[in-house]
Order: C-alpha cells, then sequence, then structure tokens
C-alpha cells in the first residue's frame, strides 16, 4: 500500500510539472526568455495550482459524501451547492454586479454554495442528527430548483453575449489568477483536514449507523462533520473555476479500485488522483485546438469515463 | 349498398376539399403577386438595422429579442431569440415574408416557414466588403430598391475611401467581447474585417470560428500593440475587463495606455459598420 500511494505521489508531481511546461507551447525549464518567464508565473502557474486544487476538492469531496450518503452515485455536486453558487454567480454576470472588484465572481459564487450548503443541511437535520436520504432529497430538490432559476435568468436575459460568459459556470480555468489562490488554499485545506482527520469516523459510517454506534462513533455528528468540510471544499472549488463534472463522482470509484476503501487513504488517494486529471484534461483542453480552448470539464470525462468502464467491466464485486 | 353511400360521402368530401384547396392557392398567389410587402418579421438585430436604415421601419411588425437598434425597433413585438425564435409568434404576426440571415439562424427554422406557406428572404452576405451589394440585392427581393440603393451607396462611400487609403500599418490588434472568460472576435466578424481593412492584423485570426474562447497565454505571445475591449448592454466593460488587464499588466499595449474601450457599432453586419470602422481607424492612427 505504502508503494501504491508513493507511486501516485510521484505521479501527481510529474503531471504537475508536464502541465507546467506544456502547453500550447513547449517553454523549456532552461533558458527561459522574459516572456516565457511571464507566461509561466503569471498564466500557466497560478492556472495549473487551480486544477490541482480544484481537482483535490472534487475528488476527496466525492470519496466523503459517497461513504457519507452511503450511495455510489453521490457527487459532491448532488447536493444543490453547485447549483447555489452557479445561480447567484450567473445573476452577479447578468446583473453586472461589480462590488468585490475582480473578486465579485468567486465570492458571490462561495456565498451561494455555503447558504445552499446551509440550506440542504437544515433541511437534512432531524433529531439531533444527520439523516442520508434527507440530505439527498433536499440537495436534489434544490438543485432542480436552481438550474430552473438559472436557464429562466438566461432566457429572459437580452444579452447573447451575456449567455456566452455565463458558461463559465460550466468550468473555466482560465479566469483564475494568483489573487484569489490563498483564499482557495485555505478553505480547501480546512475541508481536507476535517475530511481526513474523521476517515475514521467515515470508515464506521459506511457499516451502517448501529454498528459506528458500537464503535464509539455518533453518526449524526460524524456526517454533520463531514457534510461542513465537503461544503467547504466543494464552494471553494465551484468558486475557483465554475463546475467540473465527472470528477467528485468517478474519481473515487477508480480510487476503490486502485488503494481499496479505507477512508484513510481513498480520501487522499481520490484527492491526488482529481488533481491529476483535471490538471492533465486542462493542459489538453488548452493545447489541443490552440489558439482556442476547451472547457476542461469537457476532457474530465472524455478521458475519465472509459477508464472507468473499462475497470467497472473487469472487477467483479462493486462496493462503496 | 353502404358502400356507395360512402363513396358519395367521399366524393363530397374530395369536392369540398377541391374548393379549400383553389381558395388557398388563389390566396398564395394573392401574395406572391402583390408589391412590396406590408408586413416584415426580421429574425436578426442586424437584419432589423438594414430595414429601418433602408425606412422600411414601419413595415417591420416582429423582431427578436435582440433587436435593441434603432430604438423603435425595441417598440416592435418580439418573437424570441435568433437561434430560437417562437414559431408560433411568428405565424401569429401573419407575415408577408421573413427575413433571416445564414448568420444565426437555422435552416430548419426556414424549413418550417415553408412548409406552413410562409415566404422568406435569407440574407447571404458575411463581409463588410459585400454588404453593399447583399444589400442591393434585398432591396430588390423586398421590391423596395430606393431606399436599400440609397443605404448600400451611403455604406459604399466610406468603404472604398478606406480601402483607397489602406497601407499596412504593422500593427498587431486584438478585440475582445469579454474578459472572462476570454473571448475575442475572430475571422468571419465585421470586427475582424474592420480590422483587416484599417491595414491592420487581428491576432486572433488563425481562430477557426467567429468568437473562440481564447487563451491568454497566445495573447500574452503574440503581444498585442493595440486592445480594444468591445461593448456589452448595461455592462461597465472597464471594471469587468480589469482583472484581466491587470494580469496582463506587463504587455507593453497595456503599459502604455493602448487599451480602449469602443463601442457595440460592429457587432453586426449593417449600417453601423462605418461609424465603427471610423472608431477604430482613430486609434489606429495614433
Amino acid at each position: 500500500m505504502k508503494i501504491k500511494f508513493f507511486l501516485i505521489i510521484l505521479s501527481a508531481l510529474a503531471v504537475f510539472s508536464i502541465a507546467l511546461f506544456c502547453g500550447p507551447k513547449w517553454i523549456s525549464p532552461m533558458g527561459l526568455s522574459d516572456m516565457d518567464r511571464q507566461i509561466l508565473l503569471s498564466i500557466r502557474l497560478p492556472r495549473v495550482v487551480v486544477s490541482v486544487l480544484m481537482g483535490m476538492a472534487l475528488g476527496a469531496s466525492g470519496a466523503v459524501l459517497q461513504g457519507v450518503l452511503r450511495n455510489p452515485l453521490a457527487d459532491p455536486y448532488i447536493l444543490g451547492i453547485s447549483s447555489g453558487a452557479a445561480l447567484i454567480a450567473a445573476a452577479g454576470i447578468i446583473f453586472g454586479v461589480t462590488i468585490f472588484g475582480v473578486f465579485t465572481i468567486p465570492v458571490l459564487a462561495f456565498a451561494g454554495a455555503m447558504v445552499t450548503g446551509i440550506f440542504v443541511g437544515a433541511m437534512g437535520w432531524k433529531r439531533g442528527g444527520f439523516w442520508p436520504d434527507r440530505l439527498l432529497l433536499a440537495g436534489v430538490g434544490l438543485g432542480f430548483l436552481f438550474s430552473a432559476l438559472l436557464m429562466l435568468l438566461m432566457s429572459v436575459s437580452s444579452n447573447e453575449g451575456l449567455k456566452r460568459a455565463i458558461l463559465w459556470i460550466y468550468g473555466d480555468l482560465s479566469i483564475t489568477d494568483w489573487s484569489i489562490i490563498p483564499y482557495g488554499v485555505i478553505f480547501i485545506a480546512v475541508g481536507l483536514a476535517i475530511a481526513f482527520s474523521r476517515a475514521k469516523a467515515l470508515n464506521s459510517l459506511m457499516l451502517g449507523d448501529d454498528l459506528a454506534h458500537s464503535l464509539g462513533f455518533s453518526p449524526g455528528k460524524e456526517r454533520f462533520i463531514l457534510f461542513i468540510a465537503v461544503s467547504l471544499m466543494t464552494a471553494a472549488s465551484v468558486a475557483l473555476g465554475g463546475m467540473i463534472g465527472f470528477i467528485g463522482l468517478l474519481i473515487p470509484h477508480i480510487g476503490r479500485f486502485v488503494v481499496g476503501s479505507d477512508s484513510r487513504v481513498l480520501i487522499p488517494a481520490s484527492a491526488l488522483g482529481g488533481g491529476m486529471l483535471l490538471c492533465i484534461a486542462d493542459l489538453i483542453g488548452k493545447s489541443i485546438v490552440s489558439p482556442m480552448e476547451l472547457p476542461a470539464g469537457i476532457i474530465t470525462a472524455i478521458l475519465g469515463a472509459p477508464y472507468f468502464l473499462y475497470l467497472l467491466r473487469k472487477r467483479d464485486v462493486l462496493s462503496i | 349498398m353502404r358502400k356507395t353511400v360512402l363513396n358519395k360521402k367521399n366524393r363530397l368530401g374530395f369536392i369540398v376539399l377541391f374548393f379549400l384547396l383553389l381558395t388557398l392557392n388563389l390566396q398564395l398567389s394573392t401574395v406572391s403577386h402583390a408589391e412590396a410587402p406590408g408586413r416584415i418579421v426580421s429574425l436578426a438585430p442586424s437584419m432589423t438595422e438594414i430595414l429601418f436604415a433602408a425606412g422600411l421601419g414601419e413595415r417591420v411588425i416582429g423582431v427578436t429579442s435582440y433587436c435593441d437598434y434603432p430604438e423603435e425597433a425595441k417598440a416592435r413585438t418580439k418573437i424570441g431569440g435568433m437561434s430560437n425564435p417562437s414559431l408560433e409568434a411568428v405565424l401569429s404576426l401573419k407575415p408577408d415574408i421573413v427575413i433571416m440571415t445564414t448568420n444565426g439562424n437555422s435552416k430548419e427554422f426556414e424549413a418550417r416557414l415553408h412548409s406552413l406557406g410562409i415566404k422568406t428572404y435569407v440574407f447571404m452576405t458575411r463581409t463588410i466588403d459585400q454588404l453593399p451589394e447583399g444589400i442591393r440585392k434585398m432591396g430588390q427581393a423586398l421590391d423596395s430598391e430606393e431606399g436599400f440603393d440609397r443605404l448600400a451607396s451611403s455604406i459604399e462611400g466610406p468603404l472604398s475611401e478606406y480601402k483607397a487609403a489602406r497601407k499596412d500599418k504593422g500593427l498587431k490588434v486584438v478585440f475582445m467581447l469579454w474578459p472572462e472568460p476570454l473571448m475575442v472576435a475572430g475571422p468571419g466578424t465585421a470586427i475582424h474585417d474592420a480590422i483587416t481593412l484599417l491595414g491592420a492584423t487581428n491576432i486572433a485570426e488563425d481562430a477557426k470560428i467567429q468568437y473562440p474562447k481564447y487563451s491568454i497565454e497566445e495573447i500574452v505571445r503574440r503581444s498585442p500593440d493595440i486592445i480594444f475591449v468591445g461593448a456589452a448592454t448595461g455592462m461597465d466593460m472597464q471594471k469587468k475587463s480589469s482583472g484581466l488587464l491587470e494580469r496582463i499588466a506587463y504587455l507593453p499595449a497595456v503599459k502604455n495606455g493602448k487599451v480602449f474601450f469602443v463601442s457595440e457599432n460592429l457587432y453586426r453586419l449593417g449600417p453601423r459598420v462605418i461609424p465603427g470602422l471610423e472608431e477604430l481607424a482613430q486609434y489606429l492612427k495614433k
């Protein structure tokens, strides 16, 4: 197991540096010109960092959420958090809100995500704890409502150009720069730390509430803590670069195939896997039709889905 | 016995149907023989602008919800968007002709209109260069040569002056339509035509689509001499683009104050391309 994990970390580092120096044009680490240095430091590096951060947040959130909800179909977006973020951010774009300057859209997205998170949490809370099915249904219900409101907003907006602008919601990493990264790092690091520290409790939750109880964990309370971790990570990731699909749903499954379903290993492995996948996907998206760009979210699914299906075929036993 | 009764009924039905078809046919032919169409629906903002500028504004009874120029156009009945107009809304206006463009309207919608017996005119021109000719052709189709000729000449005159005065300025230009995510004007747009016509180079000329989502890295690498930021309705573009411009603050164009905020004149291939050209020309001169 240690060797496997070491290999994952090693390949993550390799992916990181490949993404940095490859791209629409190869930049040689030896003998950087002034322009190369500027491109590297002000454009590529922040973008690679953001893709890794978002991928980590989504991968880890997915792993946690599938355990918390005991549902293999759960992903960070199923709780409606991202739809809330998208709705508020789109409203901000359409009405031309600029109150927070360059941070306006990320701040709005984060606020939308957190408010939705609190609302879903309140709906899922009953008799002193969180109930998976309640959370899930509240999230799905709210998600539908928010998507409908978003479509409504877009259909009545009278500017065709704005519709394209709103596409960032569906995953765009090109808007990232250094100024926002520290905030992203803080929220995602806190979320990851919480999730990792409760990994044992998450393991027990997956065995069922009764067993978790007998192992000394309070299921309601643990779910609450883990839910906060997921909300933080998801909100931060949507605020950084919009909604990137697939990673949160399938990376944890791929992770289970590779390292097993012990959360203490699965959470970090899913985080690293998610980071790597998004990093590679964004690299391909910005290079393949250069000077134009493709949204990374499309590439993640095209790359990841076949691999996932291959693993699915190969394995006999499925579990979360 | 029963068979013959049915047959009689059928025969009666056929006769009724025959007369119905006959009257319908007469109606259709009266429409197609009419002089200039009196009820026009426009399915594109650029078409609306041309119709109004050619003096047919009075007859335009339906427009898209994006038709916001000239001011009078806003008061016309809205029939939906360019790519998704409402068939019902168009039909209920009983148009004599529906004006469409190959740049944004769908062929399927045209086919639907035809199948319902509604005449269409499709504007095929896609470049500034051919705009006067396209406008004249449209005038012929609408039996209103005079107004359209006048409009065409008013574009042709300044256009030929620009063409005659054109010399390669060796300036690299980028026209940003939206900063985040970055969208620029690529080939096939009036903006690109205008930049080329004025003797400058659009750095996004190798993009394969009209409005590509463009790589910021490439902007830095190609380092434009001049950056234009286009307007968007109800948006403070200076504020909107401040983030992006900060990130590329080290580019000579940004350092030397060669970032210009311009109007939406060139967004549509219509009568406003000339003021749009004038606007860009003024900045390219400096």
